[in-house]
């Protein structure tokens, strides 16, 4: 069975895996000593984003895998798409997910987007999904995720973010076995309730969720790029029966609150909702420097949201954790 | 008896244009001499060279009086359109309207340089949390802001707050889209529309070729067919006009002139043995087939004025520069004017360009429907397809045009000039065997310009000494 690389949500694993083919979500990382390979050894001083180039970076090390799918979410991970391909290391599929929403050609637009990666993934497998077989799989991922989603608060950070990966590889089922499920929180306890904003979670950033929670705070909403914010709507069954495909689409395509959708107000609407009900009293958003989707958001997340924020807008490597870590500090006294 | 070609700098002009006076210059309603616009605040222009020619002198008063048209245009209760973001697709179907304009808000990118950043648009923006680590196009939210702070009745400082607002986004920067974004979370009302990242076609898909020789599926043809299909919607509402296709083939024929004149004074400059228009007037003629500086039928003449001129020293082997200069092709938009001073003077001359338009300067069908052929065009943005796409056509220019090597000019903060840089880079060294560089410009030079100047002396050498290899 071949496996397809992916890193962005708005890239369903149940269609890559209903094709016969293994979802593999790649966990973005700075290489041990900060070193990058290739093309990937971009200054980040010249304006790449070092996600970007940890995609790169990934597939410059040899990454197994058939084929990398990469959306165009954001202008960064397009041009990562582009430098992939001009190395021709793997097969790149890049899938364009519309910016707009507003109206239905924008998710037909979607929808034959994930046909036409699906005679991509038939490609690779010779394998056609029936309608069966794809709402079996997409059952599947659904019933996983809804799991998580019941066990959210008996996770710490990191063992959260592992799960949600966890979700979006293929043994969805693994999700709330990842990382330290058996490690019951308190929910009674001191600890100050955060929400994680920002694009995706790079592996080396477990030691800051640490450090979070380390310095009293816990968070309870993770709406990083890879977090709970963007896992796909619950299906509904009728739905499912009626057009699976359309269903696919409606929980991804329709559901997802994310930073790059023109106008974004569906992700205001989703702090609005989630924000008090987890009561939330902090916000921090890890972005990536040179990320200007969610840099220019900062004063309006500031003021919809009415909660203090700690922007932490780091480069790859530890020098940038080692600055935060006094800010963090700063931020949790402030709370307490 | 004709003056020999030459750049001056604006205190010669004033002089110039006062014995053009003498001399009877016949000036359109715009005209003047080019030191208002320095008084005006316009600081930058004291540190240009400019192109000594009557068309030039056209050419700048047309640019300087663009603010003045737009406000002008909402005086006599004309629709203003402001584009974003799409550069040469939107203005197309604006200007086949009866009563509208458009302009580019994004044009607003070169305020920090012509005003030498005394124009307090970047502290507005700063303010609203767009700092120095976007793109130069950030001018623009501190514009828009600013417009819609005055007080009633009072004149906006740049543009006029248009009556609708489009942007494309998709496959477009990060940065205009965060920015546009932004002025949406302010209360700005915006037009969004979607521009698809352009793909090869798979194999037996139908497929068309787009305007300057790309391809696209059909589909993809379709979709943004279909959303322009709601910018036209959306124009027949405010203007209160049918926009139909007869409408729209006549302003393609329009625009189609601009181009074919446009395009005749580029094979004229960049083809010619020795310069006869300098870079920095070429960068200004390209940049009015976007959006024709607010008055299409004059950016017409004011072009086929700077082609006549250009033409006539041909003929008389006249030129501003050595004929020796090195044939340097340059890609992207400069953010500080004087970058394209800095070339010449370090022994270069422009021969082709890419100012991330080059859709915007080929002919749009017309032998299709209308909405058609501008989906074609749209589709056939460089920058919403691959970099690989992108390169070779400038691959391709650059044989047309000779071009002996390559500068490329990287947008200070803009998301995708960090990769696709270096993406063309690379791909041009290995196609064109030509030199090639990268630099960043920011909207001021000044404290570059060693370094700068520099690096493209050395990018002139190279392409000498290269010469004497192949002789």
């Amino acid at each position: 069975m071949g496996t397809i690389a992916y890193c962005q949500p708005l890239v369903p694993p149940e269609w890559i895996a209903a094709h016969g083919v293994r979802p593999h979500w790649l966990r973005l990382d700075v290489p041990a000593g900060g070193e990058r390979t290739g093309v990937s050894r971009f200054p980040t001083d010249r304006g790449a984003c070092p996600a970007a180039a940890a995609i790169i970076d990934a597939v410059e090390r040899g990454l197994s895998a058939a084929a990398i799918v990469l959306t165009t979410t954001c202008d960064q991970a397009r041009f990562a798409a582009a430098a992939l391909s001009q190395r021709a290391t793997l097969p790149v599929f890049l899938m364009h997910v519309p910016r707009t929403w507003e109206t239905e050609a924008a998710r037909s637009y979607y929808r034959d987007e994930l046909r036409r990666f699906g005679r991509f993934l038939a490609r690779i497998s010779h394998v056609e999904p029936d309608e069966e077989s794809l709402c079996r799989t997409m059952l599947r991922y659904d019933a996983a995720r809804q799991e998580l989603r019941c066990r959210r608060g008996a996770f710490s950070a990191t063992a959260f973010a592992d799960a949600v990966a966890s979700l979006r590889g293929d043994c969805p089922e693994a999700a709330c076995a990842a990382g330290d499920a058996s490690d019951e929180r308190d929910a009674t306890s001191q600890c100050v309730n955060l929400a994680l904003l920002g694009g995706p979670l790079l592996f080396s950033d477990r030691p800051l969720l640490q450090l979070i929670e380390k310095a009293g705070g816990r968070i309870v909403l993770d709406g990083s790029e890879g977090g709970e914010r963007t896992l796909p709507a619950a299906i509904d069954a009728q739905r499912l029966r009626d057009d699976p495909l359309g269903e696919l689409v409606r929980v991804y395509f329709d559901s997802i609150p994310d930073i790059f959708r023109r106008p974004n107000d569906a992700l205001y609407e989703w702090l609005r909702r989630e924000l008090p009900v987890r009561k939330v009293r902090g916000l921090i958003v890890r972005r990536h420097v040179w990320c200007d989707l969610w840099h220019a958001e900062l004063p309006r997340l500031r003021q919809e949201t009415s909660l203090p924020l700690l922007h932490l807008d780091m480069a790859d490597g530890d020098r940038g954790l080692a600055v935060a870590v006094g800010r963090l500090e700063a931020f949790m006294e402030m709370l307490r | 008896m004709r003056d020999p070609a030459q750049r001056i700098t604006i205190g010669q002009w004033d002089r110039r244009y006062k014995s053009l006076k003498a001399a009877g210059l016949c000036e359109s309603a715009y005209g003047g001499s080019l030191g208002r616009h320095l008084d005006q605040g316009n600081r930058r222009l004291a540190k240009l060279h400019m192109d000594n020619s009557p068309a030039a002198l056209r050419l700048w008063n047309f640019l300087c009086s663009e603010e003045d048209r737009l406000h002008q245009a909402r005086a006599e209760g004309k629709h203003l359109i402001g584009a974003m973001k799409d550069l040469g697709t939107i203005p197309v179907m604006a200007f086949s309207l009866d009563d509208a304009v458009a302009f580019y808000a994004d044009g607003a990118w070169w305020l920090p340089c012509l005003m030498e950043n005394g124009t307090g648009m970047l502290e507005l923006a700063d303010r609203y949390g767009i700092d120095e680590s976007f793109c130069p196009v950030r001018a623009m939210l501190g514009a828009f802001v600013a417009a819609r702070d005055m007080p009633p009745g009072a004149r906006a400082t740049h543009f006029p707050l248009p009556d609708l607002v489009t942007c494309s986004v998709g496959a477009t920067c990060d940065d205009l889209s965060a920015i546009a974004q932004r002025l949406a979370g302010l209360g700005f009302d915006i037009f969004w529309w979607e521009m698809p990242h352009r793909r090869l076609p798979e194999p037996d898909e139908p497929a068309v070729a787009l305007p300057g020789g790309f391809r696209a599926p059909q589909c993809q043809v379709d979709f943004v067919r279909g959303e322009l299909e709601r910018v036209r919607q959306a124009f027949e509402r405010l203007a209160g006009q049918t926009l139909d296709d007869a409408r729209l083939r006549s302003g393609i024929g329009r625009a189609n002139k601009v181009r074919k004149v446009l395009d005749e004074l580029r094979e004229t400059c960049y083809t010619a043995a020795r310069c006869p228009m300098p870079a920095l007037e070429m960068l200004v003629a390209e940049m009015l087939a976007i959006h024709f500086c607010s008055d299409q039928a004059e950016a017409t003449s004011v072009l086929q004025g700077l082609l006549d001129e250009a033409r006539a020293r041909v003929r008389s082997g006249d030129g501003v520069l050595d004929p020796a200069a090195a044939r340097v092709f340059w890609v992207n938009p400069v953010a500080d004017l004087r970058v394209m001073n800095l070339l010449e003077d370090a022994g270069g001359r422009v021969c082709g360009t890419e100012y991330l338009f080059c859709h915007a300067l080929d002919q749009i069908p017309d032998d299709l429907p209308p909405m058609e052929s501008l989906a074609r065009m749209a589709l056939a943005d460089p920058m919403v397809g691959s970099p690989v796409d992108r390169g070779t056509r400038i691959a391709a220019d650059l044989r047309r045009f000779g071009a002996e090597a390559v500068v490329i000019s990287r947008i200070p903060g803009a998301s995708h000039c960090g990769w696709e840089g270096r993406l063309l880079k690379r791909l041009l060294e290995r196609t064109c065997n030509v030199p090639v560089i990268e630099i960043e410009v920011p909207p001021i030079t000044d404290a570059l310009e060693p370094t700068l100047r520099t690096r493209l002396e050395a990018l002139v050498e190279t392409v000498k000494e290269n010469r004497r290899h192949l002789r």
